[in-house]
């Protein structure tokens, strides 16, 4: 590399085609890179703080998602019109769209991303699983050619291969995502009547009806290694995450590397990710799930061609930064010296990540969705802890999208002192106007089995009730608030204390109470 | 808690149908773990203070009064329902969203716990039961009308006294 080329960035101007916290992120690699951003947005986010970081910004539409972030056209001619070279998808959205991807290629601009046909190809789940048991890599039994099924008596095929696969089982959309088009099914006979409704709702949710059926395997971990791929034909595997603690089908909890697994377990892993990723001809960065049986054997389940939510987890545990890396590869450089570091000391990295989401949720009633205008916001900072958000105080959270707020990810030299750091960091976490997951965090951060890194997919319903830890804080809550009615006519006009937090006890009390 | 006075200084402190009493006197020494954030602090129509509180992460959102006074009000309510009929149930919105789907319309019989209309937030679809065996009376939304939370919703009429007086 000459030494004028060094010192140029991989591109001038960077569209950001995301919102919320990664569109936040992305715009810092970009600060970091000495490019410039080129930020969207729906008019439910005019006044967001990926706006306002961003040099320019433009807007796309109303705020439903189908009529602002997801309009791929109108996404490009925003680039064209700003003049940017380059268009970084972020997560959610468009990112995963292979139409998209080929759209942007099409226009002469960068995806920053792998490449259109690479994401098409992985995007197909059981092609997916067709092309990592053809390099070898165990998937999970189940059928690899889907179909749609309408009516129960159209089952016999996948009825008589379900024989082959086991039960319990389950029905699996082919487009699918999210869980939508998902049955578990224990016996042969409720099967045509689950392929008949899977297909429907698969038919409904991704205009796509076709299904399929895999193994259910359990209890499982849901363990996925982070890969990197450049022009050269360079792949590498930069670390595992565990990420069982789901709600949903959605990641509450992630971390890295996956407790329990020695190092020879976790090079296997990051093997047999390589090679799937080598098979598909991969470039920038994607992501191969894994579940983790009793035996901790993995099961390859499929590929994600994107930026994780959960990608800061390996880059504290790596000590490298995954989107500046892609926007190198983008250029057409090679993987970094520091990439590689982290993929050679991948196995046995010396350090301990966790992140968490905190999401407006309400982690009392099965983490439903509880939008609203945030008051106070303030998140903890310091040594081993690191925050992404895209939010201020004072800011709304839409309901018209992903309600992930902030993640708070902290490292550490090891699992325990990282938990420990996690649980002191929540417990400074202050967030008002909204409901939001910390009750769940603060919980997880204090649980043995969670310590003892006894995970699986499963945990969260057999661990946590939510109803009775908010029992729990009433008392708290109730002795707080007490004292607030003092001097009725003056109290009310008081501010809120200016003092981060307070705890509910006597002193605070007896100093509020009328004499 | 009906014909126990409680003693002056106590405070009620009340979330939606739970309330408790608390006495300044005899607070126990011990102090939770918990952090505890005050956000909002406002004043209700019947004079309480609104308090909203987060501990451990829970937000509350909490009405503080002195317990004498709440305990007299609660004598007058339960004078004034005793002899009124059962009037007029107002549902409002639980959280911000849009409204997808209005189950019931205007002279519906509906028992407790039956779907009235469906609000979407965050991808979510979030029914809104009906709070008791009731006849609507008056349906405030439609399809497509995006919700604040708080807004009217539904008006109910109670069952039994629409029955006992057909129209």
């Amino acid at each position: 590399m000459r030494k004028d080329e060094a010192l140029r960035p991989p591109f001038r101007r960077v569209l950001v085609a995301n919102r919320g916290e990664i569109a936040v992120r992305i715009i810092r690699a970009c600060r970091d890179l000495g490019m410039e951003a080129v930020a969207v947005y729906s008019d439910a986010d005019a006044g967001a703080l990926h706006v306002e970081l961003a040099d320019e910004a433009i807007r796309l539409g109303p705020a439903p998602a189908s009529e602002s972030y997801l309009r791929g056209e109108a996404i490009i001619e925003a680039a064209r019109r700003s003049r940017a070279e380059a268009i970084h998808p972020g997560y959610g959205f468009l990112s995963e769209r292979a139409s998209f991807a080929q759209a942007v290629e099409d226009a002469g601009l960068v995806f920053v991303g792998p490449r259109s046909d690479v994401i098409a190809g992985l995007g197909d789940k059981l092609a997916a699983r067709r092309l990592a048991r053809d390099v070898g890599v165990p998937i999970v039994p189940g059928t690899l050619e889907p179909a749609a099924i309408a009516r129960a008596d159209e089952a016999a095929d996948v009825v008589s291969a379900a024989e082959g696969v086991g039960f319990p089982l389950l029905v699996k959309a082919a487009a699918g995502g999210g869980g939508r088009g998902m049955r578990r099914v224990e016996r042969a006979e409720d099967l045509p009547a689950a392929l008949v409704a899977g297909s429907a709702e698969a038919a409904s949710a991704f205009g796509d009806g076709r299904v399929y059926v895999e193994r259910e395997i359990r209890p499982a971990r849901h363990v996925e290694v982070q890969l990197l791929g450049d022009a050269a034909g360079t792949i590498i595997a930069i670390g595992e995450r565990d990420c069982s603690l789901q709600r949903r089908h959605q990641k509450l909890v992630e971390e890295s590397p996956a407790p329990g697994l020695t190092v020879e377990e976790r090079r296997l892993h990051h093997e047999l990710a390589v090679r799937i990723g080598r098979a598909a001809h991969l470039t920038n960065a994607a992501t191969a799930e894994f579940l983790i049986d009793e035996d901790q054997r993995p099961w390859f389940l499929e590929v994600n061609t994107r930026l994780q939510v959960e990608h800061g987890v390996t880059e504290l545990t790596g000590g490298f930064d995954l989107v500046v890396e892609q926007f190198w590869i983008a250029a057409g450089k090679p993987l970094s010296s520091a990439a590689m570091a982290a993929a050679g000391a991948a196995a046995n990295p010396g350090r301990h990540a966790i992140e968490v989401r905190l999401s407006a949720e309400d982690p009392a009633r099965q983490f439903a969705a509880a939008p609203g205008r945030i008051g106070r916001f303030s998140l903890p900072a310091g040594d081993g802890v690191r925050v992404d958000t895209g939010v201020r105080p004072g800011d709304r959270v839409p309901p018209d999208y992903d309600p992930l707020v902030a993640k708070l990810l902290v490292v550490a030299g090891d699992r325990e002192a990282a938990i420990a750091l996690l649980r002191d960091a929540l417990d400074s976490v202050e967030i008002t106007g909204i409901q939001t997951t910390l009750p769940f965090h603060r919980f997880v951060a204090r649980d043995p089995s969670f310590a003892a890194g006894d995970l699986s997919i499963e945990w969260v319903a057999g661990h946590w009730d939510g109803a009775a830890d908010r029992a729990a804080a009433r008392r708290a809550a109730d002795r707080a608030a007490a004292p607030r009615v003092a001097g009725v006519s003056t109290a009310f006009a008081e501010p809120p204390p200016v003092s981060p937090w307070l705890r509910a006890g006597r002193e605070a009390f007896l100093d509020e109470w009328p004499e | 808690m009906a014909g126990v006075r409680p003693r002056p200084g106590a405070v009620r402190v009340r979330e939606g149908e739970g309330a408790t009493t608390i006495d300044p006197t005899d607070l126990p020494g011990g102090v939770d773990d918990v952090p505890v954030v005050i956000g909002a602090v406002s004043r209700t129509d019947g004079g309480a203070a609104r308090v909203e509180v987060v501990a451990g992460g829970w937000r509350f959102e909490l009405e503080v009064e002195p317990a004498r006074r709440a305990a007299l009000r609660e004598r007058a309510t339960r004078a004034a329902s005793a002899v009124g009929s059962g009037g007029a149930l107002e549902v409002h919105a639980m959280i911000p969203g849009r409204v997808v789907a209005v189950a019931v319309a205007v002279g519906d019989a509906v028992t407790r716990g039956a779907q009235l209309l469906v609000v979407e937030a965050m991808k979510m679809q979030n029914d809104v039961p009906s709070p008791a065996d009731a006849v609507v009376e008056r349906v405030s939304v439609s399809p497509g009308d995006t919700v604040e939370l708080g807004d009217l919703l539904v008006v109910l009429a109670a069952a039994r006294a629409s029955a006992a007086n057909p129209r």
